[in-house]
């Protein structure tokens, strides 16, 4: 592209070609006033604020759609273009009404600001205020039309970012206004509640519907805090609350102008009642405030005490995905060299991060990155995508809108989920199993695993595959031919209940292109969800789907710092770097930093230290930023196993079921309390600092790890985040960066394999099938579980939201249109649910998207007791029923 | 006529048409609107799914053209003229005559679908003020006695249906 040259205000100024006018002044710091114009939106040309005159020729262009040609001389502010500025901002005026002056947008509103900045007071039109109806009957939104300028931000954003489709302009001329279809109240709509329309919004006819009044007094910066997508905040600040969350509108960020309803109106456990602000001890069982000497002093002893008594593998220390990486890097480092037991892990492991080690396995530590396709944004360049298991609309939103706009732009689309999930709609295929489930047989265990054979089956008889990738990067390929060729494939088809059309329509859209998996908690915690996820990554290594532009995994994580917390080694089997505990080179590198000795053995993950304490040789547990008691499953169980434990420390926010039953409770902070830094899932490090101080008694988690260590005994641990970014950039090269850390970086921007990796071999695994299961009888119906949008995770933070609560309060379980009938059900019928280990009951809602033979049970509600449902097993055993679905009955109450 | 009850069979007729088709909207409003005499609200969404648009985006459209209606309308619809030449004609006065005749207001339907009454800025007919559309029939140089047989005729149509 060209550059071109022209003037703008006598000033000489340049850009490529094809940039507007509007683009090009911006760029050189030439102000001009606009209302419509978004740089993520595309140009509207609505508003006509933004008028410059050819000084040439007089005539005036509206600067935001008018493309910057060579030589224009143009004038930003000339008398004509102010005379007509003032006339567009005088109508609009004299169109708006009084309650302007009480307006909450108050002094953000930007036609006030240009208002003012044109200095248009007593506008001498008659004033003719548009009035419609107010509407403010959900608890997130409130829509004051009367004061629309019709800009269409909202709507575009709707259409452009979010894909939503929920309002467009309704009728014409002075009664034209955004309006949803037959003009329901927005929770009526396909609204998802997203609240990027309000950020948008110039004036007050979107607004947050909040307590506060007034504009918030400062702002700050942050990353959010709920799921793995990272999304870049804006925190409003008044006093010593967070009073208004809006995206950060930082250019490159995942998000850009985006967010979902959690981080737009569910930071309100930010200003939870029920935050903790002192630290508490249990003293003749009742937990009681204690002083921080008081609550450390107990810790510190009690940990080396247990420890002499019965060894440091009778201590275990969960970490959390949810904490930055600094304090996952302490946390480990006090549990590894203070105490010496690799008995470490996260809340990670919930969310299939087995499966992500089973995938860097694979590769050498070089090549870890080689699987996964990197920034989001090259979802939007993908061949091909496919998604299995995910529900990206319900959990991790941002997501479901790069997939959507990636589908408008025509890139073909797969969806594999027994569910009918949000974006089948825009999916060019979905896969499903058909017909019911048949009594004592168990295929939907099966369906991943199998439909990912057929189709891998099916490529390989079109000869769809990378030969030249095949030969260059891979190994063991012969055999994996010859396994797949003979697999049965009539005998696949049955076992999973599939359609072999489908799956041949699947084959037929990925022949000869590179492909972009999107792979969720639906495949990864299911029984088979290793062999799943063994063959999706022999899928990829057949294709060539490594290492090419936008292709490979993006595995969907559902905690903000996931991928963080695996590389500062808050797991069993891997030193922060994800350097094998097991392997004596490896460990040196943190013997040598830490100039301490590393215990050689893998130490115990999430499922053993329960196991362990139920058998009576885990004696402790360090928990910090996690609530085990509400998100794991069989809570009962859970409870006895803990309470069993000699002594268990917990470190968090809230006041929640794990601390309800700890020994010392040390409060921390969130992440708008401290600094930080978080790893997203895709890969991206983002450094955060603190919008406020922790309330009253609570301090950051780094500086109570720190003190903690102090009193173990080791003064030197205390430390800062600086301090502890260096310590973890010295050493491990992916965050070599993060010491001066000051925009978000990238530890795997681009994958190299096909430039870099010559001599890299991946190996394939051998094909797998599954096995017939029997079942039994009396549980003739599979619940399938999921997150909704509304909650994330166990729903500990989001369930602090009055709102959210509101809104959503009862987690509807979702039955077939068919089985509603069979049962007699009715919306809003009572129903209990009834597995091998426990029993719910709840309201019902009739959805045709559900299969007959299945419910849909949403986590998180009435203190996430979905989980009581489930049975607590280990995940990727071969044994293993898996925690995203399980046999139930159902009856009418 | 009970158009009041949809009938699903037509519309996915007409949908079938136009499944996917690009630019395809307006033709298609145009196909649903003769078909049933108005657009159907609950159409809406199958027609939004047809050519893979919002159903909301598919809802501005038929609000921003006068030309669709997105409530039933009468099995003739009248246009009387406002045009300026009308109005030095006593178009104003054939109007009324309407409004009495038929007990209808301005955009109005009878209740039994036979009528709706419109009037029009101009039906560009000058040379025939006053005048009148009833659907596509232009009908000039009205005066009481011939707006009383026009709106007999069309009652007449009813009769014999």
């Amino acid at each position: 592209m060209e550059t071109i040259t022209l003037t703008i205000n006598g000033k000489r100024v340049s850009c490529l070609e094809g940039k507007s006018i509007l683009e090009a002044a911006e760029a050189h710091g030439i102000k001009i006033p606009k209302l419509c114009y978004h740089h993520s939106l595309k140009p509207f040309g609505a508003c006509r604020l933004c008028l410059v005159e050819d000084e040439k020729t007089g005539r005036l262009f509206a600067s935001c759609v008018t493309p910057a040609a060579p030589d224009m001389v143009l004038l930003s502010d000339s008398p004509q273009v102010l005379k007509h500025r003032r006339n567009i901002i005088s109508l609009m005026m004299a169109e708006h009404p009084e309650s302007c002056i009480v307006c909450n947008k108050g002094n953000r509103c930007q036609l006030r600001m240009i208002a003012a900045e044109l200095g248009i007071g007593e506008n001498h039109l008659y004033p003719m205020p548009n009035y419609k109806p107010l509407e403010q009957a959900n608890p997130f939104i409130m829509r004051d039309l009367s004061k629309c300028i019709l800009c269409g931000k909202c709507i575009r954003a709707d259409h452009e970012l979010v894909c939503a489709g929920a309002i467009d302009y309704n009728s014409r001329g002075f009664d034209s206004r955004p309006a949803t279809l037959h003009e329901l109240p927005l929770e009526e709509s396909t609204c998802t509640f997203c609240g990027t329309c309000v950020s948008l919004c110039p004036t007050g006819a979107l607004s947050t519907k909040t307590d506060f009044a007034g504009t918030p007094e400062r702002e700050s910066n942050s990353v959010c805090g709920f799921c793995g997508i990272g999304c870049n905040l804006t925190l409003g600040i008044a006093g010593n609350m967070i009073v208004d969350v809006n995206p950060a509108h930082i250019e490159n960020s995942v998000n850009d102008a985006t967010l979902c309803v959690r981080g737009h109106f569910g930071h309100d456990f930010l200003n939870s009642t029920q935050r903790l602000t002192h630290p508490l001890a249990r003293k003749e069982k009742e937990l009681v405030p204690v002083s921080w000497d008081n609550a450390l002093e107990t810790t510190a002893k009690k940990l080396l005490e247990i420890k002499d008594q019965h060894g440091p593998e009778s201590i275990a220390f969960l970490g959390s995905s949810k904490c930055s990486n600094e304090e996952n890097y302490l946390f480990q480092k006090i549990a590894r060299t203070i105490i010496e037991t690799n008995n470490v892990d996260n809340g990670g492991y919930l969310s299939g991060r087995l499966l992500l080690d089973l995938a860097e396995e694979r590769t050498d530590k070089a090549g870890r990155f080689n699987f996964f396709a990197g920034p989001l944004s090259g979802l939007e360049q993908a061949e091909v995508i496919f998604v299995l298991g995910a529900e990206p609309d319900q959990a991790a939103p941002v997501l479901d809108y790069y997939l959507k706009r990636s589908a408008k732009k025509g890139t073909p689309l797969i969806v594999a989920n027994p569910k009918k999930i949000g974006l089948t709609t825009s999916a060019s295929c979905w896969i499903h199993p058909y017909g019911s489930p048949k009594p004592a047989q168990n295929f939907f265990d099966t369906f991943y695993l199998e439909l990912i054979n057929l189709i891998s089956a099916n490529l390989l008889e079109k000869n769809a595959i990378d030969t030249s990738f095949i030969s260059r990067f891979t190994s063991g390929y012969e055999e994996y031919k010859s396994d797949l060729l003979s697999l049965d494939q009539k005998t696949s088809v049955e076992k999973a209940n599939l359609d072999s059309r489908s799956i041949k329509n699947a084959a037929e859209t990925l022949t000869g292109k590179k492909i972009t998996f999107v792979v969720g908690d639906g495949l990864m915690l299911q029984r088979y969800g290793k062999e799943a996820m063994e063959a999706l990554l022999n899928l990829a290594l057949m294709t060539g789907s490594i290492g090419y532009k936008g292709a490979g995994f993006h595995i969907l994580s559902k905690e903000n710092n996931l991928v963080g917390a695996w590389d500062m080694g808050t797991v069993p089997g891997t030193l922060p770097g994800r350097l094998m505990i097991n392997n004596e080179n490896d460990r040196n590198i943190w013997e040598k930093a830490w100039k301490s000795k590393i215990p050689q053995t893998k130490g115990l993950d999430l499922y053993q230290m329960i196991k362990k304490a139920e058998e009576g040789s885990l004696k402790a547990i360090y928990i910090m930023g996690e609530n085990p008691l509400r998100s794991l499953p069989q809570p009962n169980r859970l409870l006895k196993s803990f309470e069993s434990l000699e002594f268990v420390v917990a470190q968090d926010i809230l006041f929640n079921e794990t601390v309800n039953i700890a020994d010392v409770v040390l409060p921390g902070a969130p992440f708008s309390e401290k600094a930080g830094s978080f790893t997203n899932m895709e890969g991206k490090i983002q450094c955060f600092s603190p919008a406020l101080p922790p309330p009253k008694n609570a301090k950051t988690d780094l500086e109570i790890l720190g003190l903690v260590a102090e009193k173990m005994g080791a003064p030197e641990y205390k430390s800062n985040h600086e301090d502890i970014r260096k310590e973890i950039s010295n050493t491990i090269s992916a965050y070599s960066e993060t010491a001066a850390c000051k925009h978000p970086i990238w530890i795997r921007e681009k994958n190299q394999l096909q430039d870099n990796m010559a001599e890299k071999q991946i190996r394939f695994s051998p094909v797998t099938s599954s096995s017939e299961t029997v079942c039994d009888d009396d549980y003739p119906f599979i619940a399938l579980f999921g997150s909704t949008r509304f909650h994330l995770g166990s729903g500990t933070r989001t369930g602090q939201s009055e709102r959210i609560n509101v809104f959503a309060p009862q987690g509807e379980i979702e039955v077939s249109p068919v089985d509603a009938e069979k049962m007699n059900l009715i919306k809003d019928d009572r129903i209990k649910v009834t597995s091998v280990t426990g029993e719910l009951e709840r309201t019902v809602k009739v959805n045709s998207n559900i299969r007959s033979g299945y419910i849909h049970i949403p986590t998180a509600y009435n203190h996430n007791d979905a989980r009581c449902l489930i049975q607590l097993v280990p995940l990727l055993d071969a044994d293993s029923s898996g925690w995203d679905s399980c046999r139930v009955t159902v009856e009418k109450v | 006529m009970n158009p009041t009850e949809m009938d699903w069979e037509k519309l996915s007729e007409i949908l079938a048409q136009h499944q996917g088709k690009k630019w395809g909207l307006i033709p298609l409003l145009q196909e649903v609107q003769e078909g049933f005499g108005f657009i159907p609200p609950e159409s809406i969404e199958s027609i939004a799914e047809t050519l893979n648009l919002y159903p909301s985006q598919v809802q501005g459209v038929i609000t921003f053209y006068a030309g669709f209606s997105s409530e039933p309308k009468g099995k003739c619809v009248l246009k009387v003229c406002r045009g300026t030449a009308c109005h030095v004609k006593g178009g104003k006065s054939v109007l009324r005559l309407i409004q009495k005749n038929l007990d209808l207001k301005e955009g109005e339907t009878s209740p039994d679908y036979q009528f709706t009454l419109e009037t029009a800025a101009c039906l560009g007919a000058c040379f025939l003020a006053p005048a009148m559309m009833v659907d596509r029939e232009y009908y000039g140089k009205l005066n009481p006695i011939k707006v009383t047989s026009i709106l007999g005729e069309y009652r007449k149509e009813k009769g014999e249906d």
